[in-house]
């Protein structure tokens, strides 16, 4: 892959933020899920709890500090997963085109993305509201369980449960895909570059409207 | 269980509070609630509740957010299985603080006041009703005359009518069955300081079926006893072995003859007998308000204020007042043991007009052991307590938040101010 | 890796003082929203305590008679039964003795 036309996808802060994310968020879910089936003796529960304790304060801090240093990138984040249009719709009604290609190895059309197709525009959305509900539902359940309302925290712990295995089996399904679109693969993990020509195939929208020459000075 | 358990006695129910291993999640809650450090199990792993220390409190149970913990014994169905027993008198020994919170089982707002209805419900299941609040006027009068004969045996040195041993100051109420569990498992050496009075419950039980008997004509074996209590102490309170008072006095004294019956014979909690009436379709809201005239039903102001925390002392000081003074309070309403203060201090002098003599009296109020009592019990070890009377609650605000009340979603037991607390171990 | 391996970048985003406002405005809000109501449950804590205790002092209040000692049916107990405070009989009915747990028992 040595095309001369690459794009920077992926600047080193979002991979930064990225790699944070997932030495969190593995595990987290990992020890979410032991504390939900709660199948080991009482000793690694609490190595369980600690874990998905210390992972919890590192994803907050991740979550707080790209909010601060990469403002700008989750302002266009959210304001691109949150701006539905007709292709959306369109989008779905095929999926992408994903099944046809991996089941039958057929091309169906697919109407013309942005920078995020519409798949991953609902999995933006899950993720951040999700993420939010879960930054804030776990550190309550961490430090206050015993003097919020009873009903209060029983809430909290619903909602904690529910957005965690949203984003768990999202999460299942994003690393597939990950892998699946290995040149994006590279991109968030190594160098942030991906080719042109397959970004405006893949995102024509994008391309088009939002992509410049680097500028020289 | 796989451990025996130790501190208690054969007959009594060892530990009315267990936790549901498959719903408890772990979160800690429950041990800031507990007043002995009952609850074990590591932080992320299933708690469960050490029998020898627990207290039976149930203030784990109503402050679980995730409604783990349960009640290990349920009468429910014993009741209604009495109350259609043409040959058994069942006898409801209904406690303040019952009053203000069955109604939240039937919809109605926090705190309501329902006597008359609560009265209604009760007649309609076929209740005889015996108002606990009639015994804590008793206990009134057996505690604040013991606590006077404590006061002037320490400070004019007085001796007993009979020449029987009299205890020593500061002298702690003994009312509820949690904090003298306490002192039994964890401080023997202040036994003496409890007061030797009974509980209201374990009164009523006694009274019932040895005068209560006589009032009803009914032998007192036919007589059933249920007290209706805001707290699980109450059930293991009641199994005690030594509560059997009246089957004593009824086979010693009348020489009738019949199988051992305890004083109380099970006990319902406020949540039980919400449950009680929902299983026999009465609906408490609905009910029409009913005044019973049985004298067991006549009570004071200062016998239902038991259910809040200074309660207890506010009554005793009434009482004590009149007896010791000679007058009666022209204000009765004792404000500085009211509130929801961790420990709550006041004094008062009096003249003693048996001595003509003025005194002083110290008296503290403590509710919520978690976390108010460990200094004030301090004192008292160390012998540099500054009271003479102290009331202790197991439960935070008292009796009315007890660990037998209905569960309110929208609050918890915690009275402090609201600050983290962060689990570890 | 020199920089000169990629030709494109995203057109970085200019945002001005306003929208810069009206963005941190709205995220606040948003997570102002929750906070606020949390707030206002754990104010909220103690009420249910506070109705129950509030409306047993009403109780006392409504009462005709508001002492113990004025209570006419402890009185008629003691005169047609128990005889008096700390009597035999109410020593042996209304008073008991407490045991050391400390020690195994049962
Ligand atoms: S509060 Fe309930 S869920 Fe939490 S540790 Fe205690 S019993 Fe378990
Ligand atoms: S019932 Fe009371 S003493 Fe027993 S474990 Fe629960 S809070 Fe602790
Ligand atoms: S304070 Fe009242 S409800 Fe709580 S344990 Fe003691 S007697 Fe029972």
């Amino acid at each position: 892959m040595h095309s001369k036309n690459m794009i920077l996808k992926h600047p080193l802060s979002v991979r930064i933020f990225h790699y944070l994310l997932v030495i969190s968020f593995v595990p987290l879910a990992v020890t979410g899920l032991i504390l939900y089936f709660k199948p080991f003796s009482e000793s690694t529960m609490n190595l369980t709890i600690r874990v998905h304790v210390i992972a919890g304060i590192l994803l907050t801090f991740d979550a707080l500090s790209f909010f601060m240093i990469g403002y700008k990138r989750v302002v266009l984040f959210l304001s691109r997963v949150f701006s539905i249009s007709g292709n959306d719709f369109k989008w779905f009604a095929v999926l992408g085109g994903y099944p046809q290609k991996l089941l039958l190895h057929k091309k169906v059309p697919v109407p013309p993305m942005g920078k995020y197709n519409s798949g991953q525009k609902l999995f933006g959305v899950c993720v951040f509201i999700g993420g939010v509900i879960l930054i804030f539902t776990g550190l309550a359940l961490w430090a206050f369980p015993h003097n919020l309302p009873r009903g209060t925290v029983a809430l909290l712990g619903h909602l904690h449960t529910i957005a965690a295995w949203a984003l768990t089996l999202f999460l299942c399904v994003h690393i597939f895909l990950g892998i699946y679109m290995f040149d994006d693969f590279k991109a968030m993990f190594l160098h942030g570059k991906i080719p042109y020509e397959e970004a405006k195939e893949m995102a024509p929208l994008w391309v088009e409207k939002e992509i410049i020459p680097l500028p020289k000075n | 269980m796989n451990v025996i358990a130790k501190t208690y006695q054969k007959g009594e129910i060892p530990g009315v509070i267990a936790i549901n291993a498959s719903v408890c999640k772990g979160c800690d809650a429950c041990k800031r609630h507990c007043p002995t450090g009952a609850i074990t199990g590591m932080f992320g792993a299933t708690h469960s509740i050490d029998v020898d220390l627990c207290l039976s409190c149930g203030q784990c149970l109503v402050n679980c957010p995730f409604g783990a913990p349960y009640e290990t014994s349920d009468a429910v169905d014993t009741v209604i299985s009495k109350l259609n027993d043409a040959n058994v008198t069942v006898v409801g020994i209904i406690a303040p603080a019952v009053r203000v919170a069955i109604g939240e089982e039937f919809g109605m707002p926090a705190g309501s006041l329902v006597t008359g209805k609560l009265y209604g419900a009760m007649k309609k299941a076929g209740i005889e009703i015996f108002d606990n609040n009639f015994t804590a006027d008793l206990t009134i009068m057996e505690e604040g005359s013991e606590f006077i004969s404590r006061a002037r045996h320490a400070v004019f040195g007085e001796k007993g009518e009979n020449g029987e041993p009299i205890g020593p100051l500061p002298q702690f109420t003994s009312c509820c069955p949690a904090w003298v569990r306490f002192v039994e498992t964890q401080y023997p050496s202040l036994i003496p300081h409890l007061s030797s009075a009974k509980s209201p419950q374990q009164m009523a039980g006694a009274v019932a079926k040895t005068y209560g008997a006589k009032v009803w004509g009914k032998p007192a074996e036919q007589i059933y006893t249920i007290g209706i209590m805001p707290c699980t102490a109450k059930k293991f309170e009641a199994s005690r072995p030594e509560f059997k008072s009246a089957f004593e006095y009824q086979t010693h004294i009348n020489k009738a003859k019949s199988e051992t019956y305890a004083d109380v014979d099970v006990v319902l909690t406020t949540r039980d007998l919400a449950r009680l009436f929902k299983k026999m379709k009465i609906d408490l809201a609905k009910e029409q308000d009913y005044t019973p005239e049985i004298l067991f039903a006549e009570y004071s102001g200062a016998g239902t204020i038991f259910g809040n925390t200074g309660g207890v002392m506010e009554a005793a000081v009434r009482t004590a007042y009149a007896v010791i003074t000679g007058n009666e309070l022209t204000d009765v309403e004792f404000k500085p043991v009211r509130g929801l203060k961790g420990v709550k201090s006041a004094s008062v002098t009096l003249k003693d007009s048996k001595y003509d003599k003025e005194v002083t009296i110290n008296l503290a109020v403590v509710h919520g052991i978690a976390r108010n009592l460990k200094p004030v019990i301090d004192q008292v070890l160390a012998g540099t307590s500054p009271y003479h009377f102290i009331e202790v609650m197991n439960c935070p605000a008292g009796c009315i938040n007890g660990g037998g009340q209905p569960i309110q979603k929208n609050g918890s037991s915690w009275i402090e101010a609201i600050r983290p607390w962060f689990a570890w171990k | 890796m020199s920089e000169q391996d990629y030709k494109y970048i995203e057109n970085p985003l200019h945002i001005t003082r306003r929208e810069f406002i009206t963005i941190t405005g709205i995220i606040t809000a948003f997570l102002a929203l929750p906070s606020i109501w949390i707030r206002s449950v754990a104010t909220a804590n103690n009420d249910y305590i506070k109705a129950r205790t509030k409306n047993l002092y009403q109780d006392d209040v409504q009462s005709k008679i508001r002492v113990s000692h004025a209570n006419k049916s402890v009185a008629r107990y003691y005169k047609e039964f128990g005889g008096k405070p700390l009597s035999r009989l109410s020593e042996e009915l209304l008073h008991t003795k407490y045991i050391n747990r400390t020690k195994a028992l049962s």
